[in-house]
């Protein structure tokens, strides 16, 4: 029998890698024609600046110089798929020729702080207000929870962080309201950079955490609100089980599922960044350069960027599911 | 002693949250005490602008002309030509009276900012290195400095350290026109053309003549900008400055009333208006090229929009008569902007002409008449008029979604819409983003067309060729795809003129003709807005506070 079990659970970890490995696939592929369908020319546009006039002579040279002049089926997208299954991902057309994995790995430590530090705060204090708002539905702390969740929950973080710039960078003047630190603060040692950079970090993460926060709570909540109602409640009750007992021994583990669900989704987007919110603090991580290559129509750091943010879903989901194997082992 | 057993209570109760506030509390005034990097004491400037920068190779891009500006210099270019104490790489120019030969006198004793001399031979090296890339694979052809108006040069040569000589094969202004950097040649001539136009990045430190030398670019951030120490009047007063890069102007106006910013450009009218108010802050704005219109789509066949009308001129010259371009720049642009009127913006003074004697007057009673004389009538009553095939109207307007100095508000556009439907044109508007902008009005060959009006801006020199690009055929920027062979010859004549009363006749004749043939309406030339904080420092301009065109006010601003 266990020999059995075992092998049912490896064959369903075996199912969901597989599955994983096919979606990726299909998200290489789909990034190469998503982008290309968006109206715009990459050639045109590397030109937008000029103050000067252009010629279309100097718009097919562009065309030319990144390979644009080739037709797009098969010979990018067969030369794009050859050189992702390698691990290369290309070279930029708007940051002239670099490597489009060099530009990801360079902006992915920003957007890592930002976005990681917000998700850790948020998971934290979010699903434990959740926790504790479900546990004691209809009472103080869950009314209040629970209204400023909602609108949270509702909230833009890009309007949050608009008005956190307002209110502690312009009129307190206590935090800084843009960048990721100060130019020169390479200049002032480790400690002064550690210090000037956990200040700019400081209104972004906010911006991100309180919008997320919202969410969490809202999530723990009802899977707390469902689960409290269930027979082996009333049961360990009957049992003379105390409170923190019930909560922690069988309410807690059971309202996790969806709030699991949650977080690994929400950790794929860690590296997707925030992006309105980098963008709202000119904050150089992952989101600014989607932005950056969008407007340049820069095919190739999208297809990265893309990719990279469909495999960490792809592997946020393939740990969901297999931390659901674990929580609950009827999903096997 | 009750209190003091609550006290205990609430001790014991909370005393794990109440020391974490105290370990929390006591990072504050390492995060709060504010490391004061961006202070006046520092003598650093802190200034702003929408813009992304992408490399610091000014043969591989259009896109950093700041930072690079304040690095490298032109050889004459445009402020040199506007003030006499801005001059660039060459500190005096003539052209003899064959109008091929022009000789222009370098600083003597000038030097780059790692202290070897700047001569005469940089400025041949970087005109040469441009010109012998012509007709490559690689030609140098794609970025600020390239080789547009080369192929009008016979030769460049330096006479001496401080004489170069530029022999034109017909006469021609390019000389003191181009905005070219001048680079140094002990740096350059290693890289090849292929690195040149794409991978070679420049990085920082650079060698420049400018008055400050970016010393570090972090991209998507800013620019750091140290005193070329010898910069030829002198190692400028400050610091150096950071030039910062955002996305938008909120953060821009957010950091100059924190503080945080000395200067802001990119501002839009409320911002400025908002500013404005701050007693610590000075607001500017500068007369720039920008120049926004209305185009007809005149391309008949390939790329056509949906009624011929758009390539008839007496339909065209009646719609002008129904776009107000006072109402235009005093409520789209909130008075922050030039009425428009004809293909010269008026800080090109030396070609800029009010068109007193042909220029259209607001009147949708006269365009109406004129739309009944053209044939455009509404034959069956139903308040739309119809064309000469006897389709009623329904025109589609395209339009960027961005506003902002560059971008025409898209108040204008529904200024525009509404005074054509008043004459029975309907107008339907779609906004797109601004690669859909370019997808569609590339010229039809490139896949483009298909649309009627077009309302959009463009910013170039103020050259005399540029001011002529938009009715051009074989540019991009020709958005109406008008084509008429004397105003192509005109602008050509116009290339090959040296003398400046000669190419103010040409200029002047070209701008009539199109003004008259009307695939444009121009709605209005818009102002930069911007704006500077009063404490750290000062000799900040008053025409421009920050020049559009060089290295000012950076050579010469002092802390305060």
């Amino acid at each position: 029998m266990a020999g059995g079990s075992g092998g049912r659970a490896g064959h369903h970890t075996g199912r969901i890698i597989f599955r994983a490995a096919a979606t990726l696939l299909m998200v290489a592929i789909l990034n190469f024609l998503l982008f290309r369908v968006i109206p715009g020319d990459p050639a045109n546009m590397l030109l937008a600046g000029a103050r000067s006039a252009i010629t279309i002579h100097q718009i097919e040279a562009q065309r030319q110089s990144w390979g644009l002049d080739k037709p797009l089926i098969p010979n990018q997208l067969f030369s794009y798929v050859s050189a992702t299954l390698q691990g290369d991902l290309g070279y930029s057309f708007k940051f002239r020729g670099r490597r489009v994995s060099d530009l990801i790995l360079e902006r992915i430590p920003a957007t890592l702080a930002l976005a990681g530090l917000a998700q850790l705060i948020a998971i934290t204090i979010g699903v434990t207000l959740g926790i504790i708002a479900g546990w004691r539905r209809g009472g103080a702390v869950d009314n209040i929870t629970t209204g400023i969740s909602l609108a949270l929950y509702s909230t833009p973080p890009f309007w949050l962080g608009m008005l956190l710039v307002v209110a502690f960078s312009t009129m307190l003047g206590w935090l800084p309201g843009y960048g990721a630190y100060s130019a020169g603060a390479a200049h002032v040692g480790i400690l002064g950079r550690l210090s000037d950079h956990a200040r700019h970090l400081i209104l972004p993460v906010l911006a991100v955490t309180l919008g997320l926060i919202g969410q969490y709570v809202v999530v723990a909540r009802a899977a707390m609100s469902d689960v409290v109602t269930e027979d082996y409640i009333v049961t360990a009750r009957a049992k003379g089980l105390t409170n923190n007992q019930m909560l922690m021994r069988h309410a807690f583990r059971n309202a996790m599922l969806p709030v699991v669900t949650l977080i690994t989704l929400n950790l794929g987007y860690v590296v997707a960044g925030a992006i309105t919110v980098e963008s709202v603090f000119a904050w150089p991580g992952i989101g600014s350069l989607t932005v950056e290559a969008l407007n340049a129509r820069d095919y190739p750091v999208l297809q990265g960027i893309f990719l990279l943010l469909g495999a960490s879903i792809v592997f946020a989901n393939l740990m969901a599911d297999l931390i659901y194997g674990v929580l609950d082992p009827r999903v096997r | 002693m009750t209190l003091n057993a609550s006290t205990q209570e609430v001790w014991f109760r909370h005393r794990r949250a109440i020391l974490k506030a105290i370990l929390i509390g006591s990072t504050a005034p390492l995060l709060m005490s504010s490391t004061a990097l961006a202070s006046c004491g520092d003598h650093v400037a802190q200034i702003a602008g929408i813009l992304a920068p992408d490399t610091m190779n000014p043969f591989a891009t259009w896109s950093s002309f700041w930072p690079t500006t304040f690095t490298y210099d032109f050889l004459v270019g445009v402020d040199a030509q506007r003030h006499s104490d801005r001059k660039g790489f060459a500190e005096e120019w003539s052209v003899a009276e064959d109008s091929l030969t022009w000789t222009f006198k370098i600083w003597p004793g000038m030097k780059w900012s790692d202290g070897k001399p700047a001569t005469a031979r940089d400025a041949a090296f970087t005109y040469n290195y441009l010109r012998d890339s012509i007709g490559k694979p690689d030609e140098l052809n794609i970025g600020w400095n390239n080789t547009g108006g080369l192929e009008l040069v016979e030769k460049i040569a330096a006479l001496d350290d401080e004489t170069l000589q530029i022999v034109t094969k017909t006469p021609t202004r390019w000389p003191v026109d181009n905005t070219v950097m001048i680079v140094p040649e002990h740096i350059w001539k290693d890289v090849s053309y292929a690195d040149a136009r794409s991978t070679f990045r420049n990085d920082p430190p650079l060698v420049g003549t400018g008055p400050m030398i970016i010393a570090e670019f972090q991209q998507g951030q800013f620019a750091r900008m140290t005193p070329n120490a010898y910069f030829r009047t002198g190692q400028p007063p400050i610091a150096g400055f950071v030039f910062s890069f955002f996305p938008s102007a909120d953060s821009i106006a957010q950091g100059l009333k924190s503080g945080d910013l000395d200067y802001g450009m990119n501002l839009t009218p409320a911002q400025w208006r908002d500013l404005s108010k701050d007693d610590g802050i000075v607001v500017g704005q500068a007369r720039i090229e920008a120049r926004n219109y209305l185009a007809f789509n005149t391309a008949s066949g390939e790329g056509a929009g949906s009624t011929n009308a758009l390539q008839d001129q007496a339909f065209r010259d009646a719609i002008g008569y129904a776009i107000d371009q006072n109402l235009i720049a005093e409520r789209a642009f909130r008075g922050h902007a030039d009425p428009g009127l004809g293909l010269v913006v008026p800080v090109a003074k030396d070609y800029y002409s009010d068109l007193a004697d042909i220029r259209r007057h607001f009147d949708l009673e006269e365009a109406a008449r004129r739309l009944d004389a053209a044939g455009y009538k509404d034959i069956n009553g139903d308040g739309v008029r119809e064309d000469k095939e006897g389709n009623g109207f329904q025109l589609e307007l395209i339009t960027g979604t961005s506003s902002g100095t560059m971008e025409t508000p898209i108040a204008a556009v529904q200024l525009v819409a509404g005074w054509l439907g008043q004459i029975g044109i309907p107008i339907a508007v779609t906004q797109l983003d601004s690669g859909a902008v370019q997808a569609r009005t590339a010229l039809p060959s490139q896949g483009g067309g298909k649309w009627d009006l077009y309302i959009g801006g463009i910013w170039l020199s103020p050259s005399a060729p540029d001011l002529l690009v938009l009715g051009q055929k074989g540019v991009r920027h020709n958005r109406a795809y008008w084509q008429n062979a004397k105003f192509d010859e005109l602008a050509a004549e116009v290339a090959k003129t040296a003398q400046l009363e000669k190419s103010q006749q040409l200029v002047d004749e070209a701008v009539r003709l199109i003004y008259k043939e009307a695939p444009y309406i121009m709605l209005a030339y818009p102002f930069m807005l911007d704006a500077r904080r009063k404490d750290c420092f000062q000799g900040w301009g008053t025409e421009d506070l920050v020049s559009m065109w060089s290295y000012f006010p950076f050579d010469r601003m002092k802390a305060m």
